[in-house]
């Protein structure tokens, strides 16, 4: 047990000293310090609620088990008052201009399609991109699988690109709430609409029996942050609490950018995708994109996550490298290449096209939550066949 | 005809539309930098990527009163990220008054390649356009004051021999017309006061607030023309304009100097400066005296 505690211990000092090593070096700063200490927040956030949009899925449709579910509401109406906060000092009026950092992506059929498809590689893989990623951290030898499998769907993905960019999505229109129905109308409306969604929830899926009674104090507290699980609905808003610090102070919540710049590189290198993705600098999203450094900032991001959902495991006990069957490993490389296609597609996944769209007030994370709904219910079917 | 062209051309040179800014704020040239001077305002919301510049302490000697020296300038444009070449754009609120200042700073030193957002904070936000709460960091500048060009700055020696005609000139009272006449010291609610109101024997009184539009912006060559020619202000004697602190008259210098292609100097010591001055003959129609009557 002290190994552990010393083992995140020294996992958590390195991570702070990153941040420290990057906030005053010459090609990093002030933001990149940021984005590594959001994105060990998020890990360890993540980690210790289980947050996963896999579970919000599946385990609604398979078991009636709601908890993932309604953490997911409470962390897009949280991140979208957090975001309204700051939408207001951005844009006073959004009558005439976009956020020009927020995914407010067009709207469009590609979205709905790149849903499913990530709902169901989802559901198959046992996790979408920020959930493997956590479990990376928790020493998962499955979620590597996942990671490759999506960086190999990417690569599929990029084939397709151009075609749903020129029928698709360089024409979508953008449909941002606040501008037709300004700020207040926005959020009653998408508040009413995610309050609505968790009653559906809560009414048609039972609760489980509360927990009996536990001791408080602070040694309890303290334990119950860093060691027990904390409630879905916890993480929910940890979630979105983080996505909008995120937003006001970098860019928008996001995982998959540099996964997908990864596949792009390895693919160029290998000659087998094409180098030139049609329109994708202008469009807001999770895009591959290089900068000068080493470490592009969605990758200080990333590592960071993992290292906190590390740092998390080690404290609860939770720690251990997994392995799983044959089949399991099968199941992820597949769930993982259609996660990558989805992302791609969509430019985002559950966090940066959902949950930043949706916090963001845009139709485009509206549609891609649609598709994901539908493609994880398919997926739990067929996970049934399968079993 | 042509010098239309010219002083057109001389215009366009000067002046940025908030539409340019708004294309151009990726442009790794271009850097945009707000001289705002009631507190909180830059913090509230900037311009993306603008760096925030206080008018009191780093464009002005902090001890002395005095314009920030040639050092002090170079390093506060060396951490802004502004080199020689970089394209500077200044704006800031009150009508870009204190971003004029700025202007006139970089041509005092050497800067080649300034330009001032027309309408300024004023027009960006009736636009409507987004505004970003981080302070950017860019890499370190290098920028470096090659030359010094003080020909453009007035002291109050200067306007003494333009008022005893021992040198040919004109001045330009930017001040409102109850400053100007002496009717009050400054307008209501003002720290920086004087011990004599009135204005310079001889000056025009063409109130800075009458080269702007409701907007903010500037209005047209030759409506300036005309607005100053009929104060009998055409250009061909060398201007010094002043105000009460010498941020008023940096805007009527930059309408002058880099609108209308005049010979003028901006007196940044002003009014605070002349009219608490011992000495000096003073101007006042309607015969106000400090505690008098």
């Amino acid at each position: 047990m002290m190994i552990r505690y010393a083992a995140a211990a020294v996992l958590a000092a390195a991570l702070v000293l990153a941040a420290a090593r990057l906030h005053g070096h010459e090609s990093y700063g002030r933001a990149a310090s940021f984005t590594l200490l959001a994105g060990a927040a998020f890990g360890f956030a993540i980690q210790r609620s289980r947050f996963c949009f896999t579970a919000a899925f599946r385990d609604l449709y398979l078991l009636r088990d709601r908890r993932m579910a309604l953490g997911t509401l409470a962390a897009l109406a949280s991140g979208s008052v957090g975001y309204l906060v700051v939408l207001g000092a951005q844009l006073p009026d959004p009558s005439r201009y976009l956020p020009p950092t927020a995914h407010i992506a067009p709207s469009g059929l590609h979205l709905v399609l790149g849903g499913a498809a990530f709902g169901t590689g989802m559901v198959l893989a046992g996790g979408c991109i920020s959930g493997s990623l956590y479990r990376l951290g928790e020493g998962s030898l499955v979620a590597p699988v996942t990671l490759g499998a999506a960086a190999a769907g990417y690569g599929l993905a990029f084939w397709t690109w151009d075609w749903f960019y020129l029928k698709m999505i360089a024409e979508g229109p953008v449909v941002w709430l606040p501008r037709s129905l300004g700020y207040a109308g926005a959020a009653a409306a998408q508040l009413a609409a995610l309050a609505l969604l968790a009653g559906l929830v809560l009414w048609k899926c039972p609760g489980l029996p509360p927990r009996p009674g536990a001791p408080v104090g602070p040694r309890a507290a303290l334990r119950r942050a860093l060691v027990d699980g904390w409630p879905s609905w916890m993480g929910g808003l940890a979630v979105g609490a983080i996505a909008t610090f995120v937003f006001l102070r970098t860019s928008p919540l996001g995982v998959t950018s540099e996964l997908s710049r990864v596949s792009h590189e390895i693919g160029k290198a290998l000659g087998i995708v094409p180098v030139e993705l049609q329109g994708l600098g202008k469009l807001p999203g999770c895009r591959p994109a290089a900068t000068g450094a080493a470490f592009t900032p969605n990758a200080i991001f990333v590592l960071a996550l993992v290292g906190g959902s590390a740092v998390a495991a080690l404290l609860a006990g939770e720690f251990k490298v997994r392995v799983g069957r044959p089949r399991t490993f099968a199941m992820a490389a597949a769930g993982g290449l259609l996660l990558g296609f989805g992302a791609m597609i969509s430019l985002g996944c559950t966090v940066g096209t959902m949950l930043s769209g949706i916090m963001a007030f845009s139709l485009s994370g509206w549609l891609f939550a649609a598709g994901l709904a539908g493609g994880a219910w398919a997926g739990t079917k067929l996970m049934r066949k399968l079993a | 005809m042509a010098l239309s062209l010219i002083l057109a051309a001389l215009a366009q040179d000067a002046l940025v539309s908030t539409d340019w800014v708004f294309q151009n704020l990726q442009n790794p040239k271009v850097r945009v930098v707000e001289v705002s001077v009631d507190p909180g305002v830059y913090e509230k919301g900037h311009v993306q990527g603008a760096v925030g510049w206080k008018w009191h302490s780093e464009l002005c000697n902090p001890v002395n009163r005095d314009i920030v020296s040639p050092e002090a300038f170079e390093k506060l444009c060396q951490s802004a990220g502004i080199s020689n070449d970089s394209t500077v754009v200044l704006y800031g609120d009150l009508n870009n008054w204190f971003a004029c200042w700025a202007y006139w700073m970089f041509t005092m030193y050497g800067h080649k390649d300034v330009k001032l957002m027309n309408g300024g904070r004023k027009k960006w936000e009736l636009e409507k356009r987004p505004m970003d709460l981080n302070v950017p960091s860019h890499p370190a500048g290098k920028f470096k004051v090659t030359s010094t060009n003080l020909a453009l700055r007035a002291r109050l020696w200067d306007v003494l021999k333009v008022v005893e005609k021992k040198e040919p000139g004109v001045l330009v009272d930017v001040r409102s017309p109850d400053e100007h006449t002496g009717k009050v010291f400054a307008p209501p609610g003002i720290q920086e006061l004087s011990i004599r109101a009135g204005c310079v024997p001889g000056a025009r009184n063409i109130p800075w607030s009458k080269t702007v539009n409701e907007d903010g912006t500037f209005k047209s060559v030759e409506e300036l023309k005309k607005l100053y020619a009929e104060a009998g202000v055409d250009g061909t004697a060398p201007v010094i304009a002043y105000c009460r602190i010498g941020e008023r008259s940096s805007h009527t210098w930059f309408v002058l100097k880099m609108l209308l292609g005049f010979d003028v100097r901006n007196y940044d010591g002003s009014w605070t400066e002349y009219g608490n001055a011992v000495g000096v003959p003073i101007e006042n129609k309607t015969g106000t005296i400090w505690t008098g009557k």
